[in-house]
């Protein structure tokens, strides 16, 4: 389809780009008011009106855009609806906090909303430059959104973390996508995989190392072992907002990249899923599958020793990597199903988590779990809150993290990978303790100093509520979510 | 003798990049350095040329050379740089050695076995400048990237704004918080 009439598959993105440009002229030339932030607010607006406007993308048929740049099926249309949802919150936290000072609220929201872009884009793209390009608008905000912190010291050394970790691993990606180029002469995945499919067995190996270079990409945006170690620094120093934006946005974005670049490149549909193009021989289901269990385990097993919220947050959030390749290993449409509802409940859950480690920590001036100690007398909504998200996570009835893992368990078992589950089982057992230990705090222990008081305006109390009221709305009605999931698993090659 | 030429003339031009490269890397002097990343930006820039990327190959000097080299040297200046040597620590060298020799192993036969996709002489464009297909390009097929290239610029300044501009102006009446 040629640019003109791609322009109607493109309206949510439309509608960011006007925002930045709205949100940009608002911050020059408003004034400034209490209580009121004008680009803050513009911005929210937008992503609330980009939403709406994704779900007009449900209803079209699945087609190339842009003269083959980009693409347009459910799947891409789920992923826009779900960087778009996490900006939207991320901003309202933003709204509500005073971590990002505000005169600095402007330029945050213009590289958010960029950042939200370049997400949309990846989830989108059909063509080697165009992915390069759209991880690289994600990737550069997201270092200069971790530097966005008030506290000087811990976000300077977040962001400058990210960068450099960031760009050896986006270099190794490039050095990846180059050999594809070099192999094959052509940029657009089609082009890519019709000439790997045809190629002779001689391939096999240079094939092999341009996976390994482009995983190690994808590895570090989903912070998968071993190139999680940027997560816990980062997570700790960055804004409470941005971490809970990296924790979902980005992970996401690693895992739309993972299922569309691997899925689109290296595979050929078969039946119930994907198989690996006929000349090259490597089990690459496998391969995730050993690393998805490696990923979990150091996971869980580096959390035990955290007294910081957001540091612990960073391991489950490994862990929660590991148990998403899971899905992704299988290669399946069913498995791919199984990381959409999982990424939905961990949408919601997360940013519950991190809202309540937000509000409680602005007020009491900690992230420590020590801080949190006796909060339920202070505090009973974010304590239950937390207690809710928390329950999510390690995957216990009612929660949306029950089903979750049902599905993804499920799926594995439907493959006969039995030793995978039983990982994945053994490991949420592991993740108990440590979940286990902040709800003792809030509930349990005592806080030697006089009652925790958390103050909080009832438009935060308002966001909480509707982040955690799908946790426990999923987790007994799933049945419409498991259709939406699905239906979004479609991918078009 | 036809090909000895060509392949001569990349062959010198890669030496050259992958020198100076590995000086800027190793050298002590950072001033050094950023003269030594010149040698490879033009070693670059002939190489453009070489494979007949006319435009590629001057916008290479032009933004690299003439722009962001200088911009980097006039930043060393500015920030205060004292002529003392940088300290450099090593750090886990045999297991980066290890490392290296590993992936080496694995990546050079299969960097030398790989079946490239090599066009014949015949299928190539005749040899002119590539600056009104370049246009033509950007205009169609490429016209979504060359937008957002435009907003990725736009968004990479704003940061470097906010970056840059440090806490000039407090919030609140309050001062910016420092942690141990």
């Amino acid at each position: 389809m040629g640019n003109i009439e791609s322009l109607a598959y493109f309206i949510p993105e439309l509608i960011l780009t006007a925002t930045v440009l709205a949100v940009l002229f608002a911050d020059v030339l408003g004034g400034e008011r209490e209580g009121f932030d004008p680009p803050a607010n513009f911005a929210f607006v937008g992503c609330v009106a980009a939403f709406l406007a994704h779900f007009t993308l449900y209803s079209l048929p699945s087609t190339p855009l842009f003269n083959g740049i980009l693409i347009h099926d459910p799947f891409g249309a789920f992923f826009k609806g779900f960087f778009i949802f996490c900006t939207g919150v991320t901003t309202a936290m933003v709204i509500v906090s005073r971590e990002v000072a505000r005169f600095k609220k402007g330029e945050f929201c213009v590289i958010i909303l960029c950042v939200c872009i370049g997400m949309c884009l990846v989830a989108a793209s059909r063509d080697l430059l165009m992915i390069y390009l759209s991880l690289e608008l994600m990737s550069l905000g997201s270092y200069v959104m971790a530097g966005f912190s008030r506290k000087i010291g811990p976000s300077e050394e977040a962001s400058l973390k990210f960068v450099l970790y960031g760009g050896v691993s986006t270099g190794i990606m490039l050095f990846g996508i180059s050999l594809l180029y070099g192999l094959t002469g052509g940029t657009s995945f089609e082009a890519v995989r019709s000439a790997l499919a045809g190629a002779g067995s001689g391939i096999e190996p240079i094939a092999f190392l341009a996976l390994l270079m482009v995983l190690v990409g994808v590895g570090y945006k989903v912070a998968m072992v071993p190139f999680h170690f940027w997560a816990p620094d980062v997570y700790e120093g960055a804004p409470t907002a941005v971490t809970a934006f990296l924790s979902v946005a980005s992970k996401g974005t690693g895992f739309a990249l993972l299922i569309r670049f691997f899925f689109s490149v290296f595979m050929q549909p078969a039946e119930g899923g994907w198989a690996t193009l006929a000349p090259l021989h490597f089990d690459w289901g496998l391969t995730i599958a050993v690393l998805s269990a490696i990923t979990m385990t150091v996971g869980n097993i580096g959390a035990y020793p955290q007294t910081n919220l957001k540091r612990l947050l960073a391991y489950s959030g490994v862990a929660h990597a590991g148990y998403l390749l899971m899905g992704v290993s299988l290669m399946t449409s069913t498995g791919v199903e199984a990381v959409i509802f999982y990424l939905v409940m961990y949408l919601f859950t997360n940013m519950t988590a991190f809202f309540v480690i937000l509000v409680v920590s602005e007020s009491l001036g900690t992230e420590r779990i020590a801080g949190f100690r006796g909060l339920w007398r202070g505090a009973p909504v974010a304590a239950f809150m937390m207690t809710l998200a928390l329950f999510s996570l390690v995957g216990l009835p009612p929660t949306a993290g029950f089903v979750g893992k049902l599905y993804l368990f499920y799926a594995v078992l439907q493959q006969k990978l039995y030793w995978l589950a039983v990982i994945g089982v053994l490991n949420s057992v592991l993740s108990l303790y440590y979940y286990a230990r902040i709800i003792k705090a809030m509930y349990l222990e005592t806080s030697s100093e006089t009652e925790p008081a958390v103050h909080s305006s009832p438009l935060a109390g308002l966001i909480l509520i509707v982040m955690a009221a799908p946790v426990l709305y999923f987790g007994v009605f799933w049945n419409p979510l498991v259709e939406y999931a699905r239906y979004c698993a479609h991918l078009m090659q | 003798m036809d090909a000895l030429l060509p392949s001569l003339l990349f062959y010198a031009f890669a030496g050259v990049i992958l020198g100076s490269a590995a000086f800027t890397a190793f050298a002590r002097d950072i001033v050094h350095a950023a003269f030594s990343l010149l040698f490879t930006f033009f070693g670059l820039a002939c190489l453009y040329l070489y494979l007949g990327a006319d435009f590629v190959g001057l916008s290479q000097v032009v933004i690299y050379v003439g722009g962001i080299l200088v911009l980097l040297l006039f930043g060393v200046m500015f920030t205060g740089h004292q002529t003392q040597e940088t300290e450099k620590r090593t750090v886990n060298f045999y297991w980066g050695l290890a490392l290296i020799a590993l992936l080496g192993a694995g990546m050079v036969p299969a960097l030398l076995k790989a079946p490239w996709a090599v066009k014949s002489a015949a299928e190539l464009p005749e040899a002119k400048s590539t600056i009104s297909s370049i246009a033509t390009l950007l205009m169609t097929d490429y016209l979504l990237p060359f937008e957002i290239a435009s907003l990725l610029l736009l968004m990479a300044l704003i940061g470097a704004v906010v970056i840059a501009r440090g806490e000039t102006k407090t919030d609140e009446g309050e001062s910016p918080e420092t942690s141990a």
